[in-house]
């Protein structure tokens, strides 16, 4: 079963090494070793398939015969439990081994269960998996009531599927406002806002003390602020953490994920990671390590250790932390450094469309470094534009005379920008 | 491949490719509906029409999470209607800000050149928009596109 090129996980960042390996390596062999069964769905998807807006067949997003064509063997429902880089091989849950050449370590994130007393005493759910997903799913077609605990990016997201599905909710976040890791104050309290007029009832600034199983099988949740509520579903979305369920530190070094240079290497020969398991160069400089755990930085990083795997030496630039998302009706998009820190400049924007808050935050030296939308969805393109502006360390100078009454590439075309490929 | 290649200094900003393409695909003239855009900066009396370049490198593509956008034999990138779940993350990555939204349907929406005779460039009256054999590889394309706007605002 041995392999030049062994890759564990069957998702964003796998799939772009798979790509990327066959640009430069037609023959070599290619093993894909996953524990989840079947071929690869979109992650990113399973709130729809959830909501009832997408089949479970509209989730694949590769085919048996996509993998056959690129020549790559799937070994499916195989948890690899321990990594030898001493032999070079990978150990199976089942007690196989397979031997590689070069290991790409891409298993991802793993949700983060809570301090909450009863936690493990009362069915809960989380959304990380498609298994998660078929149970949240089934749960919720029963359900009338929920409670999202944690008002991050997944449990909005769950919480969206949920009203989609007409459950009544209570979000309870810990953070004095809703999507703290994508929302400054000011855009936090406008999207609460929204989300209130919605019918939602949040809690905010307070967290889930205990969980209870009440006698008609309802749950009852008791609050740090006192309050009680009791609900038919629970979803559990704290957060999520590099899932280094199959390596140790004897491995390579580990941080807060899986540490590697700007060429994926870890710190052991041959080895590689990448995706939301790796702690990557920062785009935004500083020489400091970030983990993102986003479709867009694993998709980067899956190609540029594809590529190095097969020898090549292709540098990162790093990893710039994005994100968009239509929730309650209002699209909110986020990139790079969106909270100014010290010494940074805010260029607050009005006449965009409609009433859209648009922040641009420029950094000491003049360069555009974060931006945040919140608004309707047709006005997000331009953060398209802007996006590419932080991306070759562009000037606001360059930009500010002509952001009215929207950003748009004309500006961006003074000079002619660097494709990247 | 055959793409619209804008011809800056001719538009007058009329907005009739809006029109026309907003109505070939959607049935009303509604220029927030259109998939080419006429960007216009009054004061420098500066108008740019701007819509889909079918970049080789496809950033678009590369960051969508169902593998919803692909490009035809033809070279037009296309978004798949049925797979795309509306995440907006194509929005996010194009450098053009040309991707986007229909939010009745739900989905992303890109110029798909009309099959071949694109709507657009036949209502352009001063002859802005042309439908003509462009280099396809990316780099040679953008530079084109771009210097077409550099010449424009080197003066401003
Ligand atoms: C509901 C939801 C919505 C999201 N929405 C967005 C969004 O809108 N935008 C965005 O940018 N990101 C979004 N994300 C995050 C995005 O999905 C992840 O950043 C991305 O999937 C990371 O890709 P990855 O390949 O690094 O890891 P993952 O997608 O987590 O895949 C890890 C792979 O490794 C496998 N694996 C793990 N451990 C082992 C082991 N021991 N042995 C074998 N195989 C193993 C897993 O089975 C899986 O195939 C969302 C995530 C979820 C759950
Ligand atoms: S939508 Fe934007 S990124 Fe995608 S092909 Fe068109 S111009 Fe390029
Ligand atoms: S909006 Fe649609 S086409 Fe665009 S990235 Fe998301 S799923 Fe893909």
């Amino acid at each position: 079963m041995d392999a030049r090129y062994v890759l564990v996980g069957n998702s964003a960042a796998s799939l772009a090494a798979v790509d990327w390996i066959r640009k430069y390596d037609r023959e070599g062999r290619i093993l894909l070793v996953n524990r989840e069964p079947g071929p690869a769905y979109s992650r990113v998807a399973l709130p729809y398939y959830v909501a009832g807006e997408m089949t479970l067949e509209d989730l694949w997003i590769r085919t048996p015969r996509d993998y056959e064509e690129k020549g790559v063997e799937l070994l499916d429902a195989a948890p690899v439990v321990a990594v030898d880089p001493e032999a070079r091989k990978i150990s199976l849950a089942d007690g196989r081994s397979v031997g590689y050449e070069k290991l790409l370590l891409a298993t991802g994130s793993e949700c983060v269960a809570p301090p909450v007393s009863g936690l493990s005493e009362v069915p809960v759910h989380y959304l990380w998996t498609l298994e998660d997903a078929r149970g949240l799913k089934a749960a919720a077609e029963k359900a009338r009531t929920g409670l999202v605990i944690g008002g991050g990016f997944i449990g909005m997201l769950a919480a969206e599927a949920l009203r989609k599905l007409r459950i009544r909710l209570t979000i309870v976040e810990m953070a004095p406002q809703l999507l703290p890791q994508l929302l400054d104050e000011e855009g936090g309290k406008r999207f609460g806002e929204a989300v209130r007029d919605e019918g939602v009832t949040l809690e905010l600034g307070t967290t889930v003390r205990t969980l209870a199983r009440k006698p008609s099988g309802e749950i009852e949740a008791e609050l740090g602020n006192g309050r009680k509520v009791v609900v038919d579903l629970v979803v559990v979305a704290a957060g999520v953490r590099p899932n280094l369920s199959c390596v140790t530190p004897e491995v390579c070094e580990i941080g807060r994920g899986i540490l590697v240079d700007e060429f994926l290497r870890t710190s052991r020969p041959g080895i590689f990671a990448a995706g939301d398991v790796a702690e990557v160069v920062d785009f935004l400089g500083g020489g400091q390590r970030v983990l993102h755990a986003i479709w867009p930085s694993a998709v980067e990083q899956g190609r540029i250790a594809g590529a190095n795997m097969t020898g090549r030496q292709i540098a990162y630039d790093g990893s710039l932390g994005m994100n968009v998302v239509e929730l309650f009706h209002v699209t909110l998009a986020q990139i790079g450094r969106f909270r100014e820190g010290p010494g940074d400049d805010v260029k607050l924007l009005g006449g965009g469309r409609g009433d859209a808050y648009r922040k641009i935050v420029v950094d000491r030296d003049g360069v555009v470094v974060g931006a945040m939308y919140l608004g309707d969805a047709h006005g997000v393109a331009e953060m398209g534009v802007v996006h590419s502006w932080i991306r070759r360390r562009a000037r606001w100078k360059d930009f500010e005379r002509h952001h009215q009454p929207r950003f748009t590439y004309a500006l961006t075309v003074r000079d002619v920008p660097e494709v990247r490929t | 491949m055959k793409q619209i290649v804008v011809h800056q200094e001719k538009c007058t900003a009329c907005r009739e490719c809006e029109l026309a393409c907003s109505f070939s695909h959607e049935g009303v003239f509604n220029p927030a509906l259109s998939r080419i855009r006429v960007n216009d900066f009054y004061e420098e009396q500066f108008y740019l029409p701007l819509t889909c370049v079918h970049c080789a490198d496809m950033p678009c593509g590369t960051v969508c999470p169902t593998v919803a956008i692909r490009r035809d034999p033809d070279g037009t990138v296309r978004v798949l209607e049925e797979r795309c779940i509306g995440c907006k993350m194509c929005l996010l990555a194009c450098p053009f800000g040309v991707m986007g939204f229909a939010p009745e349907r739900g989905v992303a929406q890109n110029c798909d050149l009309c099959g071949g005779d694109p709507e657009c460039v036949k209502f352009c009256v001063p002859g802005a928009l042309e439908f003509a054999e462009v280099e396809t590889d990316a780099k040679a394309k953008q530079k084109f596109f771009a210097s077409v706007v550099h010449r424009a605002l080197a003066g401003t």
